[in-house]
């Protein structure tokens, strides 16, 4: 394949890039504190739990999907493995079965939408509000908090300088983009997306890969509500409310398309990171949280925007 | 002289950034003619109408209305203009009324409320004036396409349209109403309407048309009274070059059989379905539209259950109840409409061939990107699928490309009994001519074909053995040697063989 | 293309008048002393940061006020902190969204040798103990106090006999579990007093009308109702007002909000529990300033609370 076709298959993720580097570019100018390896480094990491969840995230609107659960999940997963701890069990099984539980509530949505024919917006919906009851039910509605420093290691180590988060969103996105190029599933996770019934047609198990999928995102966000626990050293039922919403938002700004089939992974981390970069910038440019909200939603607009121009100058 | 010309596109030209879409065109249009619009897919038919129906603007050239030149800005002044388009993929809102279709966005008002009785009234005259007798009331989702084409054209009509554009209108009705289509053409005509025609179907332009105006890569090639041609005229005009046969059979020796149903039902659907399949053999299969034939395709391939009968593929008795297992028995389904059910659209040409056999190019879930390069050349080249590469997504290729990526997706996963619905729909002359080139090919090394299509002639031409259905039953068996269309209309109508 | 330049410039555009708008940043040589309150759409903590805007002024520092959008967004908030430790402000005065959860984040501001102030709500001591971590003070008001003379005025507006409940705040927040403590002990003594339901309606007011309308529905001879905060109160009120019960419930809130004194003066609640937000801003601001000047300061100040009821309604502004 030659350049310019890569560029013309593949437009939209530099696209999302440059608005990336066009951001980063603004904000240095702009403050002094912004481009230093220590505030770099707080950005990735910053991002990292939205970016974990947008990764699941990813998966699911490519099949044409949604899950609004996650952020529940989230919680969900967190303050049974935060239990399990102060209860004893050892570090790696509680993350297990901490991570378990995300991916089972995952399954369970799955199961609600191909077994249950329920739209994924309805079971997901419907998932959100149990998962959060289960959460604040299972804890009494407090918080659980005081880890050992073996677990907290997971958000507060920094080998060879860099935080964990960052390192566990670049293993994330490293093997969802596997995932997504170079397997099975992650063909057929476009084929279902792009065209259900032919994929059906082509004698793909379709409820199984789908069932899978939503499975994968819930697991993720059992796997973000480990770090967030081990960075506050707490973990709350009311944890994670609106990360669904930011999780869509830096998937559609990465360039997935919410009707399906189209998207990657590497897009999705792009667009967690501009909206982390905006996040940390306005911070730093002491930009009020309502401003700040206007500026994230215009953003989320304007990619959106920016794609559809893309797409039709392309045809 | 030409005050008889409705209208009048002089030497339009249109680029697209590398390609040349309309080259210096020509063409013209009487009062209350049915003019015919020819030419293969890409030639240049839909851009032409494009620029008459204001979605895109011309380069150069010029066009006259009336005698009068004119500048078509967009869509919304097209229409104003009198030009009405009816599209192969009908525009009406589904949950509405057909009268609420017709007058969508300017409704008879009275006191700033829909009034729905004068709304109702002008509905049924518009539809009346058309021979139809059907409620203005009914939701457009409960009417035959048939009957949404009418509504579409009602709407035309109410919009003072004097020319209408009428893409491919047959393709998805059955025969009896293609007749009624063409007895409406008539009825317009007699008002004074003009109409350019675009179809595949050749037989149709000689029954309806007046004129025919064939382009060819993006050329004008010339304009005929449709008395003065003869078809093999007009196919080679279009494909510049003699389609010796329109339908290239060759017989293939028979071999074992390979498929028999026996006794097969679902629900009302199907009833009592026997017959065998051989190695080499093309079975056609005929039958007017819901007369079960795509569900009898469904049934063998696992989509639906099946209430009671047999199937034996290879003389062993199957329990076939999903398409997986279908495939793995050798079965391939060329569904109806390739769009929705035959290719995953946003993906690439090697990725949809691949689809079904992507179990088998894989390792512990790895997808061996080499071994599928190199199955989906192999087709790309063998089935002459015309695309930038096996990277090129299939929403770029033309109809008949995309019919050669579904057949080669069922050789890549190995099929020998394919099940063809409607093979050539929407695809031109010189890719129809390929795809049965590619069936004889198939036939010669031993596969089985069960071809279902609402075409006759294709039935006729291409089929060894041909079964009728009827509501659901098979309701005759004819040799195609020896049948003619109008035996197998009877036997579809629900006569005895 | 063309069309897509224009929007991406006309966004950049727009970034950089906001960002121009921004307070300016401290190239004058002045201490920046950061405020980070919980939210800034609650009244409580604008009048906070009104009285820290004051203190700033008066001793000539630069003030930065932040919050995240939602009260309790403790990931939010540390993110929040972690920027400006990033942007390297003198000195941090917090209210913690999370007794415990704000614990890291101060651990960072530590290491980073920025001196942290601690505000209305008190971290959890043993946590912080544990993580190692340390702040310079708390200012804040009494809730175990306020909460006490809450149910002290229950007891005696009921006589000492009746049907009471409860609206509490977000379990595991200090102030709130604090002023539940409190009133619980005050009415313990009144065996004629008896707490028929409590239950949380998360800080939120429109939270505050359902869960009442809901206690009403199960016990509609309810005499007394505690919120642990104004806005939950005034929730509740609408829900009497509904009910038709107006004036027939004494209701005591906390925080004493000028809507909350409104509705005082009306008779619709009997009294609130007034804090003095504006002294908390102005001595934290304070202590943080002197802190800076390398002078020492109190480790707690305990900010002035008082029950306002229609008698001292005016004499007791804010």
């Amino acid at each position: 394949m030659t350049l310019k076709a890569y560029v013309a298959l593949h437009g939209r993720q530099f696209g999302t890039l440059f608005g990336l580097i066009v951001l980063c570019a603004v904000m240095w100018i702009l403050t002094p504190h912004f481009l230093t390896v220590s505030n770099l480094l707080n950005v990735a990491e910053q991002t990292a739990i939205i970016a974990i969840i947008a990764a699941g995230m990813t998966f699911v609107i490519i099949t044409a999907g949604i899950d609004l659960s996650v952020g529940s999940v989230l919680a969900f997963s967190g303050v049974v493995l935060a239990s399990l701890l102060q209860k004893g069990v050892p570090l790696v099984p509680a993350l297990a079965i901490g991570i378990g539980v995300g991916f089972f509530t995952g399954v369970l949505n799955g199961l609600l939408i191909t077994i249950g024919r329920l739209p994924p917006f309805i079971a997901t919906l419907g998932m959100m509000s149990v998962a959060r009851g289960a959460a604040l039910l299972y804890t009494g509605g407090r918080p659980i908090s005081g880890f050992s420093d073996s677990f907290r290691y997971l958000a507060t180590g920094k080998p060879l300088g860099i935080p964990m988060p960052v390192l566990a969103m670049l293993a994330i996105f490293f093997m969802a983009y596997f995932l997504l190029t170079k397997t099975k599933l992650g063909r057929y996770t476009y084929a279902i997306g792009g065209n259900e019934e032919a994929t059906i047609l082509s004698g793909v198990n379709v409820r199984l890969y789908k069932t899978l999928i939503y499975g994968i995102c819930g697991g993720l966000a059992g796997l973000a509500a480990t770090i967030l626990t081990a960075r506050l050293n707490s973990a709350q039922p009311i944890a994670g409310m609106n990360y669904e919403l930011d999780a869509i938002a830096a998937t559609v700004i990465g360039g997935t398309s919410l009707m399906g089939g189209e998207g990657h992974v590497f897009g999705t981390l792009i667009g967690a990171l501009i909206i982390g970069v905006l996040r940390n910038g306005l911070t730093l440019l002491n930009i009020s949280s309502f401003a700040q909200q206007i500026i994230i939603g215009l953003v989320i607009i304007v990619a959106v925007l920016l794609d559809m121009a893309l797409k039709k100058s392309r045809r | 002289m030409e005050n008889n010309l409705a209208l009048q596109m002089r030497a339009i030209r249109k680029t697209f950034p590398g390609v040349v879409a309309l080259n210096n065109v020509d063409f013209d249009l009487r009062r209350g003619e049915v003019h015919i619009l020819l030419g293969e897919n890409g030639a240049g038919k839909s851009t032409l109408m494009k620029i008459l129906s204001g979605a895109y603007q011309k380069d150069s050239g010029k066009i006259l209305l009336n005698n009068r030149e004119i500048e078509i800005k967009n869509p919304r002044h097209s229409c104003e203009l009198g030009i009405g388009i009816i599209y192969q993929e009908l525009n009406l809102v589904p949950h509405l009324s057909a009268a609420e279709n017709i007058f969508l966005g300017r409704e008879p008002a009275a006191f700033g409320l829909i009034d729905k009785k004068r709304m109702n009234q002008s509905a049924q005259r518009l539809l009346a004036g058309l021979g139809m007798d059907f409620d203005p009331q009914r939701l457009v989702r409960e009417l035959s396409i048939a009957e949404q084409q009418m509504v579409e054209i009602a709407k035309a009509i109410s919009l003072d349209a004097r020319i209408l554009i009428m893409d491919e209108p047959t393709s998805a009705l059955t025969e009896r109403e293609i007749k009624e289509l063409f007895a409406r053409i008539r009825l317009l005509k007699s008002d004074g309407v003009s109409i350019i025609y675009i179809s595949h179907r050749m037989e149709e332009l000689f029954e309806i048309g007046d004129r025919v105006t064939v382009l060819r890569d993006g050329n004008w090639v010339g304009t005929h009274n449709i008395a003065e041609v003869t078809k093999p005229e007009l196919i080679r005009m279009m494909v510049n070059r003699e389609l010796t046969q329109q339908f290239p059979k060759i017989k293939a020796p028979r071999g074992r059989e390979v498929l028999r149903v026996e006794g097969l039902s679902r629900n009302d659907a199907l009833t009592r379905i026997s017959f065998s399949l051989y190695e080499g053999e093309i079975l056609g299969i005929s039958g007017l539209l819901g007369s079960g034939r795509t569900e009898l395709a469904r049934a063998i391939f696992g989509l639906d259950k099946i209430d009671a009968g047999s199937i034996q593929v290879k003389g062993r008795l199957q329990k076939i109840t999903s398409p997986r297992q279908a495939i793995n028995l050798g079965f391939g389904f060329l569904t109806e409409d390739r769009k929705t059910q035959g290719l995953v659209l946003p993906l690439s040409v090697q990725e949809n061939i691949c689809l079904p056999s992507v179990e088998r190019f894989s390792r512990f879930g790895v997808v061996s990107n080499s071994e599928e390069t190199e199955a989906a050349g192999r087709f790309l080249k063998d089935l002459r699928i015309k695309a930038t590469g096996l990277g090129q997504r299939v929403i770029y290729l033309s109809g008949g490309n995309q019919q050669k990526v579904v057949l080669s997706k069922w050789l890549c996963s190995n099929g020998n009994i394919l099940i063809f619905d409607e093979p050539t729909r929407g695809i031109d002359v010189g890719s129809k001519a390929e795809i049965y080139q590619l069936m004889n090919q198939l036939t010669a090394a031993g596969t089985a074909i069960l071809m279902i299509s609402s075409d006759l002639p294709e039935i006729l031409g291409m089929s060894d053995r041909i079964l009728v259905m009827h509501q659901g039953r098979i309701n005759g068996e004819f040799s195609a040697a020896d049948a003619t269309q109008e035996q197998i209309l009877h036997c579809a109508l629900g006569e005895a063989a | 293309m063309k069309k897509s330049l224009f929007i991406m410039s006309a966004a950049a555009l727009l970034l950089f008048s906001v960002a121009c708008q921004r307070n300016q940043a401290t190239s004058d040589g002045r201490p920046t002393i950061a405020l980070v309150v919980k939210t800034l759409n609650n009244p409580f903590f604008n009048d906070m940061q009104k009285g820290a805007e004051e203190a700033a002024k008066s001793l000539n520092v630069h003030l930065l006020v932040q919050a995240a959008e939602r009260e309790v967004d403790v990931e939010k908030q540390m993110q929040i902190i972690e920027n400006l430790i990033e942007s390297k402000v003198s000195a941090l005065c917090i209210t913690p969204s999370g007794s415990k959860e704000i614990i890291p984040a101060i651990v960072k501001a530590n290491k980073a040798g920025i001196p942290v102030v601690i505000l209305d709500t008190r971290v959890n001591p043993e946590a912080l103990a544990a993580a190692n971590g340390k702040i310079a003070a708390f200012i804040g008001s009494d809730n175990l106090e306020g909460g006490r003379l809450a149910g002290e005025l229950m007891v005696r507006t009921l006589g000492g006999k009746g049907k009471v409940a409860i609206l509490e705040g977000i379990p595991g927040h200090e102030t709130g579990d604090s002023r539940l403590k409190g009133f619980r002990q005050a009415v313990a003594g009144s065996p004629g007093i008896q707490i028929v339901s409590s239950q949380t309606a998360n800080w939120e007011r429109d939270q505050g009308y359902t869960v009442f309308q809901n206690m009403l529905q199960a016990h509609p001879d309810i005499q007394g109702l505690f919120a642990c905060s104004d806005l939950m109160a005034l929730g509740a009120v609408e829900a009497i007002r509904a009910a038709g019960k107006t004036g027939k419930i004494t209701v005591i809130g906390f925080d004493a909000f000028s809507e909350a004194r409104e509705a005082v003066r009306k008779g619709e609640m009997t009294a609130t529990v007034a804090q003095f937000p504006a002294d908390m801003g102005k001595i934290g601001v304070e202590s943080a300033a002197r802190l800076l000047k390398g002078e020492r300061i109190q480790e707690e100040v305990t900010v002035k609370i008082q029950l306002i009821t229609r008698d001292n309604l005016n004499s007791n502004k804010p």
